[in-house]
């Protein structure tokens, strides 16, 4: 078989043309119904395009004008294709450039994901020092505002912070000595900032720029001012190590690393979402760690008892202990007050407060 | 051939459909088992080989067209995207950090922005695809201006969010006609005939079995007191709602006759949607034109009813497989975490099946979706049209030139992209 019918556009006009195309040695010679030639294509300068199943159609690499050519006949369309390199009927072309798509993507979410668990907490581990104050006291102005709106109780005539009135005034008064005798220990290069708030939880958090809430659920639990003391201690550590500042540059590398780059198709939002919370619980499992060492040691510091850091702890973990233990986000109870008591000095604790002013902390939030 | 005339025209304008169901869908399986594999990057293969399978099966007056873009291109456009839209992000990461006016109203000024800029990536995107569509050697192109048209369209979803959607038809001639009007195949200019009225009298009928019963839920708290009803909710307390029960005897039937009625209006809306789309693409298949060639279409609506009883049918035997695979696993897994020391392994194990199980799932219905209504509306589209005045298909000159893919990646990063 040499020869064939085709249906030629020169890509110049949208006319139609029927042509006879000729198998030439070098290439494909194109003229029309009369024998006149059209013009030549070498067979390496030929490619195959998207098509209906039955039909061939060619197009000239490189050229500006999108001339075509369609062959219908099979065996015509046979004969091209052992002649043209670039025309790929079978598909192996588009099969080996599927599996070079594969690899590389499977390559580049492996590297993704070692930039996530190694990368970003090292660059927010060097990267939240270096932030100007300034920001730094922005941003934890930005997150206090979000998080008093969240604590707030939304009950008429309640205020969210305790400590405020003249009944409650010695609670005050109670805990800042306890404030001011940590703050002395650990000599932190900016005033922090402890308030009790009504929140029946029994927890407290540190946010950037050196502000501590303790809630009010966690003064109902513990027994003695070193308890306090203990937990107050360990937010400390948080401020300490910038850990709100790094928190917060953790999410929004994980946010552009994941959310961007990644997951665009339906169902990926969950693979993105559980990709997340696990590697920031991971992350955050480290810093509760890291804060805990550092608040036993400033108890040790500070001559309390750091053994109490511990006995708190017992006492509030356990109950919020279940579930998943790849999400939590702070470490196994027993493992943390195993390593704090493992710290604690061996030395004769001075008690934070007397039994007056530890019963007056008691009441801090006394007032509805 | 014997309806070809001598210029090689076919005589009668018809469009036909020829790709197989059955290759739509390996296509699609294929696609998504690699969507997966490859964490979504490969959605730009699959969405050149999807618009391949479309344009090159669909044949208009005895010509198939043809789709010229590359993965490649769209790989590319995205990373741009992503490019451009990463500062902004940030930009919007930190005002919204800022205490004053600028960071109470950044949500609002976020939302316009990438709302704008939406539009701009689909008027791009629509630029990118007929600059990539080819028919008879030639290629389409698309002039005018995306910022012109992204404003424009904004400006008409603000106009018709605030008519209850009465404006919607309005929006979608004003806004094709800008579009058909900057549109051409070789130098042949489009154009949009259809008016607004005629889509709005077809539609009316619907918007109003829909918008009855939302009225009516409205009506019903027309008795209420709402002073007192504030004010209770001001006082705050463990007997609140007490306490607004007292003060308003009514408004605990009228939330449940609200709330039973905004369910009728959504099943509502559900079942009419297909009319709705059929009413809609066969209003706009006849108001298009190019040159002298103009288009009629004789859409019927239970052609378009059956695509989506197709999907419905197909979605549910996808659940009872998913049902009676997953079930094995899920008992499996749950029996290994009764044993103590596996417990951990055990978790990371079901978090690991229940995401992929997710994935999954929603993947398929996805694709479901895809080979059964989407499929089905393009080929009943294409093949409910005729066309006229098609002797102007012999003298058309190749203009244009091909378009960047930056908006389809702009589209892809914003979500806003279809096909």
């Amino acid at each position: 078989m040499n020869s064939g019918a085709g249906i030629y556009f020169d890509g110049v006009t949208s006319a139609r043309r029927d042509v006879i195309v000729e198998l030439a040695p070098s290439g494909l010679q194109i003229s029309n119904l009369e024998g006149h030639p059209r013009t030549e294509w070498p067979y390496d300068e030929i490619e195959g395009l998207a098509a209906p199943e039955n039909i061939l159609r060619l197009g000239r690499r490189g050229s500006a004008a999108l001339e075509r050519l369609e062959i219908r006949d099979p065996s015509l369309a046979a004969e091209i294709d052992a002649r043209a390199i670039h025309v790929d009927r079978s598909g192996s072309l588009q099969r080996r450039q599927h599996m070079r798509v594969i690899g590389w993507s499977v390559g580049a979410t492996l590297s993704l994901l070692l930039v996530a668990w190694f990368g970003v907490p090292a660059i927010a581990e060097r990267l939240a020092p270096l932030l100007p104050r300034i920001v730094e006291d922005k941003l934890g102005d930005a997150v206090d505002m979000q998080v008093r709106g969240l604590l707030h109780p939304h009950k008429a005539g309640t205020a969210l912070d305790c400590g405020t009135t003249a009944v409650e005034n010695p609670g005050r008064t109670a805990l800042n000595k306890i404030v001011g005798r940590l703050e002395a220990a650990a000599g932190l290069p900016r005033p922090l900032r402890v308030d009790v708030v009504r929140q029946d939880a029994a927890n407290s958090i540190a946010l950037p720029g050196g502000h501590v809430y303790v809630f009010r659920g966690l003064i109902d639990k513990a027994d003695n001012a070193d308890e306090i003391a203990g937990v107050i201690a360990h937010e400390i550590g948080h401020i300490a190590h910038r850990d709100g500042t790094k928190a917060l540059l953790q999410g929004a590398g994980l946010s552009i690393l994941f959310g961007t780059l990644l997951g665009d198709f339906v169902g990926g939002g969950a693979v993105v979402f559980g990709a997340k919370t696990m590697l920031q619980s991971s992350y955050s499992r480290e810093a509760e760690t890291a804060a805990d060492s550092y608040g036993a040691d400033l108890m040790n510091k500070a001559g309390g008892n750091t053994h109490s850091m511990a006995t708190i702890l017992g006492k509030i973990g356990g109950a919020t202990e279940p579930g998943m233990k790849i999400l939590l986000d702070h470490p196994e109870t027993e493992v943390r007050v195993a390593a704090i008591n493992k710290v604690a000095a061996n030395q004769q604790p001075s008690a934070f407060l007397d039994a007056n002013e530890w019963a007056a902390l008691k009441q801090i939030c006394a007032e509805p | 051939m014997s309806s070809v005339e001598e210029g090689g025209v076919a005589v009668s304008g018809g469009v036909r459909f020829l790709g197989q169901r059955r290759s739509y869908w390996r296509l699609l399986i294929r696609g998504a088992a690699l969507l997966m594999v490859t964490l979504g990057i490969y959605r730009f293969w699959l969405a050149t080989d999807v618009r391949r399978f479309l344009w090159s099966n669909t044949e208009i007056a005895g010509e198939a067209l043809e789709y010229t873009g590359t993965p490649l291109e769209l790989l590319i456009g995205f990373l741009v995207a992503i490019a451009i839209l990463i500062p902004i992000y940030a930009g919007f990461f930190v005002a919204a950090l800022d205490l004053g006016v600028l960071g109470k109203l950044s949500g609002l000024i976020a939302f316009a922005a990438l709302g704008l800029l939406g539009q701009y990536a689909i008027y791009r995107a629509r630029r990118y695809r007929l600059t990539r569509t080819v028919y008879r050697g030639l290629r389409f192109h698309q002039q005018g201006s995306a910022w012109a048209y992204a404003f424009r369209a904004i400006l008409w979803w603000v106009v018709t969010v605030f008519s209850l959607g009465l404006a919607y038809p309005f929006q979608l001639a004003s806004l094709e006609r800008y579009k058909m009007r900057h549109t051409f195949y070789g130098d042949l200019a489009g154009g949009f005939g259809a008016s607004g009225l005629r889509l709005l009298i077809r539609g009316l009928p619907m918007w109003l079995l829909v918008f009855a019963p939302l009225a009516l839920a409205v009506s019903s708290f027309i008795g209420i007191d709402w002073r007192a009803f504030a004010e209770t909710l001001a006082q705050g307390g463990d007997d609140v709602m007490a306490r607004i029960e007292g003060s308003n005897p009514g408004l605990g039937a009228a939330i449940v006759f609200a709330v039973l009625m905004g369910g009728v209006s959504a099943i509502l809306a559900a079942l009419l949607y297909p009319a709705f789309q059929a009413v809609v693409l066969r209003w706009w298949s006849s108001g298009l034109c190019f040159g002298t060639i103009e288009v009629r279409s004789h859409l019927r609506m239970r052609h378009v009813y059956g695509a989506y009883a197709r999907f419905v049918g197909y979605a549910i035997l996808f659940s009872i497989a998913i049902g009676v695979v997953g079930t094995p696993f899920l008992l499996f897994l749950a029996a290994l975490g009764g044993v103590g020391r596996l417990a951990a392994a055990g978790e990371i194990a079901t978090t690991f099946v229940a995401l992929v199980g997710y994935v999954i799932a929603a993947l398929g219905y996805s694709t479901i979706y895809r080979a059964t209504v989407l499929l089905s509306v393009w080929q009943l589209g294409m093949e409910s049209l005729q066309l006229s005045g098609l002797s102007t298909l012999n003298k058309v000159k190749a203009t244009g030139r091909p378009s960047s893919a930056l908006g389809e990646g702009l589209a892809d990063a914003l979500n806003v992209g279809s096909y």
